[in-house]
Formats: structure tokens, sequence, C-alpha cells
């Protein structure tokens, strides 16, 4: 696994899958070994439901730095449409915590009540309601836009892009992956 | 323009006569004193607060005249429209009093006129864009503006140099340079009177916005220190003076931002403690921004940025703390004063360029300012876009480098700072003033003009002025939450990362110091949409629900104001459930009285109310079918009418109605449910609002019987194998049968009238029978379900046997009518409701894809609950039908138009 230069090839062949530089990898290895605490993996000390994987390796923790990557400027459009529609996917799978395809109430609920969490003074109640009017107006939005056969139970991956259509996710949602050394300086 | 051009005449006049009365005053001292005037003219006390005031009045009456022509303000800017009405009012003062009268004052225009516009734009500005690109405005505005200044300047020296400038421009090279500096500023006024017409995209505008509010710090600096090394004259001026030159960039600008800060402190901070006095909240606001103002003004800092600065910081705090309507005024006063000062602005400067004896021409400085300013502009533009593009994961492409290189108008500001200007010591004044005069013009109106349709020409990309909802607030929050964490694993921290720390930050200590304890408490953007949200259904609600209120007793007064309604168009479902959505804001607690008298409450508003839809939505239909007048016939026709529309539907969409009528419920069913949950503080509002909800639902299902139904589930029945589903929708549209009958009996129609007690036992399958039917989910999770599905089965069998095919449905139903409805006012009606019930318990559980619904609304209630949970499952399952006819209307809607 690692990205030092003996191992270019390896290097190489994540390159290509992910799209980041040898640079960008070799930070990421950096970065990831001390994370990792110079173990091939991280793992997931804490218990959480069920689906969640109990350790990454660094082509798995490079897969998902790669969704955060910034579009390239020469990608034509279609390309852009790819890209957002996988940075979306990314998203959705955030919040789709079974991973069933379908964001359910519960699932939403559990994330606006954790994005509120730090309110002390929201109660989870209105957290709730939040998640429910929410979840009322994706349903209005995409069943009654949407040729009506839509089922609407939760929210499917093709109504999160509707949701997300006035929101150009593909400017938005990347990091800065630095190339210098300066990455050591936020250790 | 004429209109606004007549008080104008009179002004001059009127100044002119006011000029001579005080001469003829000291000339009769020795006169008696006069007796007791009956009437008398005191012009010259009052002249200037009124000419103020009647400067004013032209421009709000002009502003009326040029918004008279949509067509006019939509191809030109209002900017241009008012300079060529400086111009021709000039002209006229200038035609009637033989000398230019009034003209843009320096002093009445940095004192009064601009911080009414920069306070109004930098408490409107977006913060969260502008701070997300603060990077790019800040090169922008800084580098930018200080290499405009130094090329145009330099470049104007050298061709002076090469003999192109006439050589009675007496001027060197610092004086080029100072007027550079004063030329090279990005106006905001302009900007802002551009802009806001063209809708480009966010990013552009707050760029190009941002830089022009920001670079007044470089543009005051670099005007005062070329101003001062002019006067010092050049030999003079030494290595420390530079020095000093570029500390004071530091200082004006830092201390400008400074001021600004201290004073939205101290405005937030106020704000927190008016509780008592409400009416002044807004003074506040106006009062403490323009002290700002001038504290910055007072030690030569930039006030621009002060008051930008000062409005940026305070609004959060302020708007959190003041109450709603001191918000509403805080709004309009601040839109009110900037657009007015706005308007004088530009008329002013109109009216100045006329005045011939301030300005000589000179062609070569002229043409070669305006050559320059296009010039050195797109030049830095470029060079500076591309060094930004290096560390901007957004790049700005070309197409934005060029409307940001047109974009950069000249205004007010520079011709102000050029008569400012001392003539003795810049013996070319008036060749600047001109060429100031020019340059503006020429960028307002040209540029102005030209822009729009230039963009469109690129096809640059446009803003979408779009509500927003819920689910992106929710989204982008959650976002922003990723893209922290996500660089914090990645090690880097950058932006998100700092602007989570300061989030964190302003929630822990400053939003406790400067809000409201009250306010505080519910202080979360996240919040605030969901409140905005239900501010504006609860508005449409009154809109419309008070209709719905009023006119329960009579049906016909209300058509007309609820046509609107019947058209059952998108939004107005969304606005309609989400208000229903609202309802739950308050207090979550299940009382089981309280709640049963709210839905008695609610059931007999139903009732009220679910006839008039049917007259809504056949006045809507008779402009073009029918007339108003016969009521029976209209009956007949509605009832015609919706059945054709109904197979019209039917063709195109024979599987889709199937999917909706069944399967939206069960989510919107377990959303109402959480809504009864919370609803039980009753208040007054909210079984009307419920109304509100069912009423647009309710256009058809009035004039639906259950015959249609009927014939429509066979329908479902033939295409889709899931009899499931069709067993679950079924039952609910026995429901409204109930419901129709429920709702003709209160209303007089012509129609069938059904004995009241319907109702009631209606109310009391599900009242009293609460356990029961709990334990009716509870079974038929595993037993029941089919038998039920066999009953509306053969129900629908029965139906469906009568039905030949689909196009024929048409008139069984028609025929067959009137039996069944009959059927339903009698004892039959008890009795179908409790076994139709059932299914409507089961579906949830029984559909397997539709039980994941079920189960995610109750998995997260405790399990002793549950019986409740299901209780308002079944409740609303009863006004579910609402929801689900609403989807129902866009069908037909959809099959109407089709």
């Amino acid at each position: 696994m690692g990205a030092t230069h003996s191992a270019s090839e390896e290097v190489r062949e994540l390159e290509g899958k992910t799209g980041f530089s040898s640079d960008q990898i070799e930070q990421l290895h950096r970065r990831f070994k001390h994370l990792s605490g110079d173990q091939p993996t991280i793992r997931n000390l804490r218990k959480g439901p069920s689906g969640l994987a109990d350790e990454i390796n660094f082509e798995d923790f490079l897969t998902i730095m790669s969704y955060f990557r910034p579009i390239d400027t020469t990608m034509d459009e279609e390309r852009v449409q790819l890209c957002r529609k996988e940075k979306l996917r990314f998203l959705f799978h955030m919040y789709d915590s079974d991973s069933d395809g379908r964001i359910t109430l519960e699932e939403y609920r559990n994330v606006v009540e954790e994005l509120l969490s730090g309110n002390p003074h929201i109660e989870k109640e209105s957290a709730r309601s939040i998640a429910d009017g929410a979840m009322m107006e994706a349903a209005s939005v995409c069943v009654g836009r949407m040729e009506p056969d839509q089922v609407y139970e939760g929210i499917t991956f093709d109504d999160f892009l509707k949701i997300w259509q006035g929101i150009d996710i593909e400017t938005k949602m990347h990091v800065r992956f630095l190339n210098m050394e300066t990455i050591a300086l936020c250790h | 323009m004429l209109r606004a051009a007549l008080p104008l005449l009179w002004l001059p006049l009127a100044g002119a006569g006011a000029t001579e009365e005080p001469t003829q005053e000291p000339g009769s001292p020795g006169e008696p004193p006069p007796g007791l005037a009956l009437f008398r003219w005191q012009w010259h006390e009052v002249e200037a607060p009124y000419l103020v005031a009647l400067w004013i009045l032209v421009a709000s009456l002009a502003k009326i005249v040029f918004h008279l022509s949509r067509k006019v303000t939509s191809l030109v800017p209002e900017s241009c429209l008012l300079i060529l009405l400086g111009l021709v009012l000039g002209g006229i003062v200038l035609a009637v009093a033989k000398k230019a009268e009034y003209q843009l004052e320096p002093g009445t225009f940095f004192l009064f006129l601009l911080p009414p516009i920069v306070l109004d734009s930098g408490y409107f500005m977006p913060s969260r864009l502008f701070f997300d690109n603060l990077g790019a405005i800040l090169t922008y505005a800084v580098v930018g503006t200080l290499w405009n200044a130094f090329t145009t300047g330099a470049a104007l020296w050298g061709l002076q140099q090469a003999g192109l400038v006439a050589p009675r421009v007496q001027a060197g090279l610092l004086d080029f340079l100072l007027f550079g500096s004063l030329i090279s500023a990005v106006d905001p006024v302009a900007v802002l009177a551009v802009f806001e017409e063209v809708h480009v995209n966010e990013t552009l505008f707050i760029i190009v916005f941002g830089e022009s509010l920001l670079n007044d710090a470089v543009t005051v600096v670099l005007y005062k220190v070329c101003n001062s090394f002019v006067e010092m004259g050049s030999a003079n001026v030494q290595a420390t003076d530079y020095l000093k030159g570029v500390a004071s960039l530091f200082v004006v600008s830092l201390g400008g931002a400074a001021v600004g800060l201290v004073f939205a402190f101290l405005l937030a901070l106020t704000t927190r403690f008016t509780k008592r006095v409400r009416i002044i909240e807004p003074l506040l606001v106006f009062l403490l921004a323009y002290a700002a103002y001038l504290t910055a003004e007072m030690a030569s800092l930039s006030a621009i940025l002060a008051v930008t600065m000062c409005g940026l910081g305070c609004k959060k705090y302020v708007e959190a703390n003041i109450s709603h309507k001191s918000r509403t005024a805080v709004k309009y006063t601040m839109k009110t004063l900037a657009s007015c000062a706005e308007t004088i602005i530009f008329m002013l400067l109109g009216i100045s360029a006329v005045d011939s004896s301030k300005w000589a021409w000179d062609s070569g400085l002229v043409l070669g300012t305006l050559f320059f300013i296009l010039f050195f502009r797109a030049l830095g533009v470029v060079l500076q876009t591309w060094v930004l593009n290096q560390f901007r994961l957004v790049p700005l492409d070309k197409i934005d480098q060029v409307v940001m290189s047109y974009g950069g108008l000249r205004g007010a500001v520079a011709f102000a700072l050029v008569i400012l200007l001392d003539r003795t010591k810049i013996p070319a004044k008036d060749y600047f003033v001109a060429t100031t005069i020019v340059v503006v013009f020429f960028t307002v109106i040209v540029q102005g003009l030209t822009i729009k349709p230039l963009v469109k020409w690129l096809k640059v990309k446009r803003s979408e002025h779009h509500k927003p909802t819920l689910n992106q607030e929710l989204h982008e929050h959650t976002f922003d939450h990723i893209l922290a964490a996500v660089e914090d694993v990645v090690g880097h921290h950058g932006y998100h990362y700092w602007r989570d720390r300061w989030e964190q930050f302003d929630k822990k200590y400053l939003s406790q110091l400067l809000m409201r304890r009250s306010a505080y408490r519910i202080r979360d953007q996240i919040w605030d949409v969901y409140y905005r949200l239900n501010i504006r259904d609860a508005i449409s609600f009154v809109d419309q629900g008070g209709h719905v209120l009023s006119s329960t007793g009579l049906t016909l007064p209300s058509m007309p104001s609820r046509n609107s309604v019947a058209e059952t168009s998108v939004t107005n479902l969304l606005r309609e459930s989400g208000s229903g959505a609202c309802l739950d804001l308050q207090v979550i607690d299940t009382v089981r009285s309280g709640r049963d008298r709210e839905d008695a409450v609610m059931h007999h508003l139903l009732c009220g109310g679910l006839y008039k839809p049917r007259y809504r939505y056949k006045a809507s239909c008779s402009r073009h079918f029918i007339s108003e007048d016969a009521q029976e016939r209209q009956d007949k026709e509605v009832f015609q009418q919706n059945m054709k529309r109904r197979l019209e539907s039917f063709k195109p969409t024979k599987h889709n109605i199937c999917f909706t009528k069944s399967k939206p419920r069960p989510r919107k069913a377990g959303r109402k449910k959480k809504d009864g949950m919370a609803n039980t503080e009753a208040t007054n509002g909210k079984p009307p609002r419920d109304l509100g909800f069912q009423d647009t639902a309710a256009v058809i299902l009035t004039v639906e019987s259950e015959e249609e139904e009927d014939s429509d589930s066979s329908e479902t029945e033939k295409e889709d194998d899931e009899g499931i589903i069709f067993v679950a929708r079924a039952t609910s549209e026995v429901l409204q049968e109930g419901k129709v009958s429920g709702s003709l009996e209160v209303c007089p129609s012509p129609r069938i009238i059904p004995p009241s007690p319907t109702c009631a036992e209606k109310e009391l399958p599900w009242k009293s029978g609460q356990g029961d039917l709990a334990v009716y989910v509870s079974s038929e999770t595993t037993k029941i379900v089919p038998v039920d599905m066999q009953t509306g089965w053969n129900q629908s069998i029965s139906s469906l046997e009568s039905l030949a095919s689909p196009p024929c449905t048409q008139a069984p139903p028609m025929t067959r009518l009137p039996p069944r409805s009959l059927v339903t006012e009698e004892p039959q009606a008890p009795l179908n409701l409790p076994s139709d019930l059932r299914p409507s318990f089961a579906f949830p559980t029984s559909l397997a894809k539709a039980g994941r619904s079920h189960s995610e609304s109750s998995a997260d209630i405790p399990q002793q609950q549950e019986l409740q949970p299901l209780m308002g499952h079944e409740d609303h399952t009863h006004l579910s039908p609402g929801t689900a006819n609403s989807h129902w209307c866009i069908q037909f809607n959809r099959g109407g138009r089709l």
C-alpha cells in the first residue's frame, strides 16, 4: 500500500482509479498513515449500525476522497453531469444509512436531528417536524412534478437529484488537496 | 418625462423670486411695522428642505413614469434613463435660469446620498456568497484598482508625452496618476443599478459588486495620497511619503472595516435590549450604521467599507433580535432610501453635466481615457483571473471575465471626487471633469445598455430565482458539515474548516452575547427556513383558507376568489401540504380528548367545506363550457366534465394512476400522523388549515361518486397485479365516500341530502373504538389482510363486471351513480366503514413496499405508544384521501390538458 517512489506502479494505478496526482496520493498517504497510526487500515472504532465497513484501507480512503476532487475545467458538459451525479450519489449514500436506495423518513430524521444537535435549544421534536416538513416537501416536489408512477416512500436517488437541482454541487463539493508539503503543518 | 419636468420648471423661478425678496426686506427698516398680514410668502425660510423634497418628488415621479412602460425599462437600465432625464432637466434649468443652478455637490453626495446605498448593499449582501468569494473580491478590489489607477495614469501621461493630448492640458505625471486613481474605481452605485437588472449568476455578481464596494478604501487612499503629493509638489515627495502612502492603505481599509465591525457589535448589542421599545428598532439600525459612516469619514478612513462591514456584520444578530415588524420596516426603509438616493444621484449626474462652465473638452484626453480604462480593465481582469484561477477550485471562465471587464462601470463617486479637486493646485481640473463626465456617461449609458444583450449573447449563466426549500437548506447544511469533516480528514485546514470554526465560535460566544435569549434559542438557519416557509404557508393559507372559513355558510360568494385554488398547481399543493406540515411545529403530546375534539371540529369543518370546491371547480370550468346560472344543470355538467377528464387522464396514464393513488398515500399518511400527534395544541387556525388542505383536494372529491372510484379501482386492478395496493386505495376512497355524504349533509346542495347521523356515526367508530382498531392493526399485519383484500376485491370485481372495457367506463358509473350514493346514506354507511377501515390499516404493513413507510413512521416510536400512532395513522387515512386526491387533481388537470 505504500505510496512511496519504489511502489510507483501502485501509485500509478491509484492515479488512474481516483484521478489524484501522485503528489496528492503521497500526501494523502502520509495523512492516512497519520490517522491510522501506521496501520494498513483505519478501523471504525464507533459501533455504528450494521452496513458500515469495519475498516478501510488506503485505496478505500482514496476513493472516498476522490469524490471531493474539484471538477476538471476541461470536462465537457456530459462529463460534468456524470461527475455531478457521482458526487450526489456519494451524498445520497450518506443519508441512506441502510443503503436500500431510499432515504426514508426515519433516516432523514436522523440526519436532521444530528444536524441540529449543535443547538441545545432545538428539541428533538422540532427537528423531527423539520424533517417531516422536508420530507413532505420532497414528496410534493418529486411526485408532483414527475411522471406520476413515482413511488413515494422515501427519497429515491432520482428525487434526490431533483431536490439538488438548484444547487451547483459540482462547483461546491470539493476540498482543496494540496500538492505541497504544507499539509504537514496541519497535523 | 414632461410631467416630471414641470415642477422643476417652476423651481428656478421660485428660487429666483426668493433671491429677490431678501434684498427688499432690509431696504425697508424705516417703515412702520406692517400690520397683521393675511398672507405671507416665506419661501426663503423653507427653501432648502422644500427643494430637497421637490427633487426627491421629481425623481420618484420620474421613476413611476419610467416604469409605466415595461418595455422601456426592460431594455434600458433605469440609471440611463435617469441620467438622460437629468440632462434634459439640466438643459431646461440652464435655459430658464441662464446658469446651472443645481449639481451634484460632493458634500451632499458623500454625506447623504452614498450612505443609504452602501448600507443597503451591505446589509442585504448575501454574506455566505461574499465570504465564499472573498479572496477573489479582495484581489480585484485591491490589486485591480491599483493596477487600473497606475496604468491608466501612466498611459495618459505617456499619451501627453507623445503629444496626443493638447498642450493646454497642463498636467504632470502626478496629476495624471491622481486622475487615474479617481477614474479607475468601479462604482458601487452604477454597478448595482445595472447588475441588478441583468441577473447574472451569483458568483459573478458578488465578485463585481463586492469589488466595487471594497475598492473604495483603495480609491480613497490613492486619491488622498496623490492629492497630497500634487499639493506638495513632486519635488518635495520623499521616500517616506511613499511608505506612508502604502501604510495608509492598510490603515484606511482595516480601520474602516474595524469601525464598521465595532458599530455592528454595538448595534447588535443595543437591539438586544429593545424588547420594550420595539418602535425604535428600525431607527437604531439606521442611526448606528450612519454613525459608523460618519465616524469613518471623520477619521478619514474608508467610510464605505465601514458601512458595508457594519451592515454585513450586524445583520444576523439584528434580524434575530428585532421584531418581525421592525424587520419589515428596516427592509423597506432601507430599500426606499437607497433607491431614492440612487435616483437622485443619477439625475443630478445628468444635470451636472450640462454645466459647461465647469469643464473643458479635449478630445485626445477623453478618447485616450476611454480607451485606457476599458483596455486596462480588461487586461487587469484577465491577468488577475489567470492568477486567481491557479488557486480557485472553480475557475472563472472566459465569459465571466468578459462580463467582469465590461461591468466595470464608473459612476458618481468618480464624479464627486473630480469635482472635489482644487483648481489652483491642479490646473487641468476642467479637462479632468469633462473626461470624467464622459467616462461616467459612457460606462453607465453605453455599457449599461449593452451589457444585457451581451450577457444574453454570451449565454452567461444566469441566476435562478428560486425560493429556498427546506430540503435544499438541509442538504446544504449537511453538505457544509461533510466538507468540513473531509477537510479535517484530509488534514488540510482550509476554508470550510475555518468557517466551521467560526460558526462554532459564533454559536458559543457571539450569538449568546448579542442575541436575545429567546431569539438565540431558536436561532438556526434550518429553523429559519422552516419558520419562513411556515409563515409563507400561513399567509397563503389566510389568503385562501380565510375564504373557506367565511364561506362555510354561504357557498357561492367564495367562488371567484378561490378559482385559483381549483388549479391545484404543484405550488399550491406544496403550499397546502406544507401548511399541513407546519402544524406540528408547536408541541407534541397526545391527549386523546383534545384530539377528539379537534377531529370533531375538523370533521365538521370538512363537512362544511367540502361542498364548495365543486362550485369552485365548476366556476373554472364554466368559463369555457357552461353558463353559471342553472344550478342543477351545472351539477350535471360538472359531473360529466369530471368524468370526461377522468377518462382522458386514463388513457395516457393508466398505470400511473394506480401508483400515485396508492403509493404516495402511505408516505403522506405517515406524515400526517405525525402532524396529528403534534396537533394536540389545538389552535384555531389549525383545523381550518387542514380544511384548506382538504379543499384543494376536494375539487374532485365531491363530484366523484363512489361509482367512479369503483370503476377506477377496477381499472387499476386490471392494469396491476398488486391487489393490495388497490385495496389500500379503495378503502380510503370508501372513507371519502362517507365524507362526501357528510359534506353533503351540511351544504344545501341540490343533490342528495344525507342524514346528519352519518357524520356522527362516522366519527364514532374511530373515536371510541380506538382500542379495537389498534388490535386490528396488529393482527392484520399477519392474517386479516388477505381477507380484507378479498372483500375489497369482490367489491371492485362486482363493479368491474359492469364495465366492459376502460373506455366504456363512462357510461356505467353514470347510470349507476344514483342508487349507490343513496345506499351510502342509508344504514349501509356505518356498516361499510368499519369493514373497509381494516384494509386501510393493513396496507402499510402488508404492502411490500408501502410497508416501509409504516415501519419507518412507527419504528422510532416506543412500543407502548404504538396504538396512538396507529390511531393517528388511521385518523389521517381518514384525512389522507385529501392528499391522495390532491394527486388526483394533478392527474386530472394533466389529463384535461392532454
